[in-house]
């Protein structure tokens, strides 16, 4: 990896133009420009040419940015914000400038060892199991308590013996401590979908959590998934949470790619999930992470239609839900203004039940909580989007009769 | 707390007033980056009436104030060049009413052009004037720097479509200039034309009303390189002159050419060529039965290379070149300077010519992106504000372009407003008569110049 430049060039591209301005949910929702990608900029530079002193206002203007990366895809420029934004959150952290909340900062040293995250949060998966909620954001499902990902894995490989390409799976942190069931549907996908899905024990969290809270730590992690996913000889390495793929992806570049998982399905064609009759709705929004950081289209027509619900994609798709990583933990009232007016449209939404599905586990603990406190108050279901394409316990690959062989063309709808 | 913040906030109860230094830095300059003057402070006010207030307030500040819409402006004309406070216009983003019958819709100054655009789409109608910051840029600043843009070429610019106006003046006055209703407002009709372009100078604006058109049945793009400026001149004048009447004819020079395409918004196109992009619209029947002779016309003038298409997807495709070299620019370069002269059209190849010369001249990068259906030319002085010596090379160039501008019969802005960038040129054009009367406008509406001074006329102090 290159190391990282003492004082990167704030302002280097940015002519200024404002075209991020329209995109950014703190812009839009207090109209403050230095609460903008173009004011921060010109903060951060103007600091670092020393014509500005230390204020706290750039401090409370650097934490007020979500980190969804929508400027990145609106400048013209190619200015890289959300790097220089990483940067600078973790200067300010370092310099004591931010401090994240004492629950982050614990959390941050367990998302670096995975057995003690897995150990700490196993009352929870308990309780989910359970179907007891205890957090607005503990969507539900029936997570194993004690069988890892990697276990079953080796189980079902054992089992169904695919023959196609193979790839290395991220399990992550969170997601494999808190929300593993949506892991062992990805590995029952990829399977069905004849892909030999391989798990290195030594893969640690992407990153993606240091970078969100500016705490110190993400080098070691990098290096450790380098070390654990470098050696292998896969195709890809796959991610089913689009904001670990970004930053996974950032740790492995230019040595391996990492793919989102469903980007990966839309290439081989998956299998189709019958729902003949089913009058439910399914309304796909697109994680910040996904199609802002790393830059994808969107989530494959052919993968949306393999869920075999009718669905439209979520108005405002592209628009940031207010999750950020933990933004929504770290400034609860902003990140809670912007799902209130993106979640808006599941009061009057049409369909029954009313599904939410989208790619992002830190995002669907944010559309979760638009029920759990009320902004939402009809009935509505959150799910990964790999989940809806899950064959449950009894599959065989490819229905045993290889249904579309050809390679399909991986299309996303126009705009998208 | 200065006097200052205390008055201000005391006009502004339930609005926003930055003070703090990091508060007032993102807001030092507009879109031409490099000029940055500090603000003594920002309000924000919460809504129309909070900015009528703060208005009847502001004489007693002894300060100067500026309006603001998204900055998007590249005329240096929202900065506090003369200190003082400026006002964004954030807070009044309601678009009240569309009238699809009476094609008109009335607005707040804080709505972004293309939320209206948006907001109009299914109701079949739209509001021609497409300045390149559509994404960012408000009505309010479209309104003050009488926005133009690509399709202004058959549609004609902001004041074509503006209906009515209201202001509030430094006494708190609010003034309706026209409305939906034509010439029937307490204001004789004509009168909205000295608000039109008026940058800030006489009033705050709060609401318009606009005009509507129907959304145009069919669409056309056609894209078309060409080897030299003399083939693309000709296919210029000729498209002019044509009976398909085209919305729209844009040209990107060479450089910019070879920008676009060793970036990666690389679209294919032929090195060292001139893309000449227009667009002709209308009823099906009509359009449709035009496009062949479009692309005779295009190939005759001496283009090997002519692609055309109605199709939604194909025609931003071929509008990517275009779209994406003003960006790009920041991607070569750490600052520019981009001019907004009128020329008459036969002048075209003899001005660029003029561009180009004295730009290797003083070692200074020229890209050429314009409007060329009317002249508006567009050129871009890449330079880096921290290399001793080149801004002033690029405010020589710009000189002595504006000089010969003027010599052909040109003037100094299309689109963009004169600001404070373009002030010291406004001599070159006007004579002394022409300047006294010009004065006279904002002297009557505030006499002391208090409203965004030393714009426009560079001498227009502001003297409490």
């Amino acid at each position: 990896m290159d190391p990282k430049p003492a004082v990167p060039d704030y302002f280097s591209n940015c002519t200024h133009c404002g075209f991020c301005l329209a995109v950014c949910p703190t812009y839009k929702l207090t109209g403050d420009e230095n609460n903008s990608p173009r004011g921060r900029l010109r903060l951060w530079s103007e600091e670092a040419a020393g014509r500005l002193p230390q204020d706290p206002w750039t401090d409370f203007y650097t934490a007020e940015c979500v980190g969804c990366l929508a400027c990145e895809t609106a400048c013209p420029a190619n200015v890289p914000y959300g790097e220089l934004f990483e940067h600078k959150r973790h200067d300010h952290v370092a310099a004591g400038r931010f401090k994240p909340a004492l629950a982050l900062r614990v959390a941050a040293a367990a998302v670096a060892r995975p057995a003690w995250l897995n150990l700490a949060l196993l009352p929870a998966r308990l309780l989910r199991r359970l179907g007891l909620p205890l957090h607005r954001f503990l969507f539900k499902g029936r997570p194993a308590v004690l069988q890892s990902t990697a276990d079953y894995t080796r189980d079902l490989m054992q089992r169904h013996r695919p023959t196609g390409p193979r790839v290395a799976f991220l399990t992550g942190c969170l997601m494999e401590a808190a929300f593993r069931e949506i892991n062992f549907a990805t590995v029952r996908v990829l399977i069905e979908n004849n892909v030999r899905v391989i798990i290195p024990d030594n893969q640690t969290c992407c990153g993606a959590f240091q970078e969100h809270t500016g705490l110190e730590g993400v080098d070691a992690l990098r290096a450790q998934n380098r070390s654990a996913f470098l050696p292998l000889d896969v195709e890809a390495v796959v991610s089913n949470s689009s904001g670990c793929g970004y930053a996974l992806g950032k740790s492995l570049a230019p040595d391996k790619p990492v793919r989102d998982v469903l980007d990966f399905l839309g290439e081989l064609g998956p299998v189709r999930r019958g729902r003949d009759g089913s009058t439910a709705q399914l309304y796909v929004d697109l994680p910040c992470h996904l199609v802002h950081g790393q830059k994808l289209a969107g989530i494959p027509i052919n993968v949306l239609d393999a869920t075999g619900y009718r669905w439209e994609f979520a108005p405002n798709a592209k628009d940031c839900c207010g999750s950020g990583g933990v933004y929504n933990i770290q400034k609860p009232e902003n990140a809670g203004a912007i799902l209130a007016s993106k979640s808006a449209f599941l009061n009057e939404a049409e369909g029954a039940p009313v599904i939410l599905g989208t790619s992002n586990h830190v995002c669907m603990m944010q559309w979760h909580s638009a029920g759990a406190s009320g902004i939402v108050t009809r009935p509505y279901e959150v799910k990964h989007i790999i989940q809806l394409l899950d064959p449950g316990a009894d599959f065989t690959i490819r229905g045993e009769v290889l249904a579309s062989p050809a390679i399909q063309e991986n299309t996303c709808a126009k705009g998208y | 707390m200065s006097l200052l913040s205390f008055h201000l906030q005391r006009l502004l109860p339930r609005g926003r007033v930055l003070d703090s230094p990091a508060q007032l830095a993102g807001y030092a300059s507009d879109a031409l980056g490099y000029k940055s003057y500090r603000p003594d402070a920002v309000v924000i006010p919460a809504d129309a009436e909070e900015l009528v207030g703060f208005m009847k307030g502001a004489r007693q500040l002894g300060v100067p104030v500026i309006l603001r819409g998204a900055g998007t402006s590249l005329s240096g004309g929202p900065v506090a060049a003369q200190g003082g406070v400026i006002v964004h216009s954030s807070g009044l983003k309601r678009i009240r009413e569309i009238n699809v019958e009476g094609f008109w819709c009335e607005v707040e100054c804080g709505v972004g052009l293309n939320e209206l655009d948006a907001a109009l789409k299914p109701h079949g109608v739209f509001y021609p004037p497409d300045p390149s910051s559509g994404p960012v840029c408000t009505l309010g600043g479209n309104v003050a720097s009488n926005a133009g843009g690509a399709h202004c070429f058959r549609y004609g610019v902001t004041s074509n479509y503006v209906l009515g106006v209201e202001v509030v003046l430094l006494d708190g006055s609010v003034h309706r200039f026209g409305g939906p209703a034509g010439g029937r407002g307490p204001w004789r009709e004509d009168w909205k034309r000295f608000m039109i372009g008026s940058e800030g100078t006489l009033g705050a604006f709060t609401r318009f009303w606009l005009r509507l058109l129907p959304v145009p049945e069919k669409v056309w793009t056609f894209r078309a390189t060409y080897p030299d400026l003399r083939s693309i001149e000709a296919a210029i004048h000729a498209l002019v002159a044509h009976s398909s009447y085209p919305a729209a004819i844009e040209l990107l020079d060479p450089r910019g050419v070879a920008m676009v395409e060793s970036s990666q918004m690389a679209v294919g196109l032929p090195k060292g060529s001139f893309m000449l992009l227009m667009e002709i619209d209308g009823p099906a029947a009509l359009v449709d039965a035009r496009v062949e002779p479009v692309a005779e016309l295009l190939r005759k003038a001496g283009s090997r290379d002519v692609v055309f298409s109605d199709e939604d997807a194909i025609r931003q495709k071929l509008w990517k070149a275009r779209k994406a070299a003003g960006g790009l620019l920041g991607q070569l370069s750490p600052d520019y300077v981009v001019q907004d002269a009128v020329i008459p059209k036969r002048a075209l190849a003899e001005v660029l010519q003029l561009v180009y010369d004295e730009a290797d001249a003083a070692g200074i990068r020229a890209v050429n992106i314009f409007h060329a259906g009317d002249g508006n030319l567009h050129p871009n002085f890449l330079f880096d504000s921290r290399v001793p010596g080149e801004l002033e090379k690029v405010e020589l160039i710009s000189e002595r372009l504006m000089r010969r501008v003027i010599e052909v019969g040109g003037t100094l802005s299309g689109e963009h407003g004169i600001g404070n960038d373009k002030a010291a040129y406004m001599p070159l054009v006007f004579g002394p008569d022409s300047m006294r009367l010009q004065w006279a406008v904002p002297a009557a509406f505030n006499p002391t110049h208090q409203l965004n001074p030393l714009k426009v006329f560079g001498n227009r102090c502001f003297t409490a």
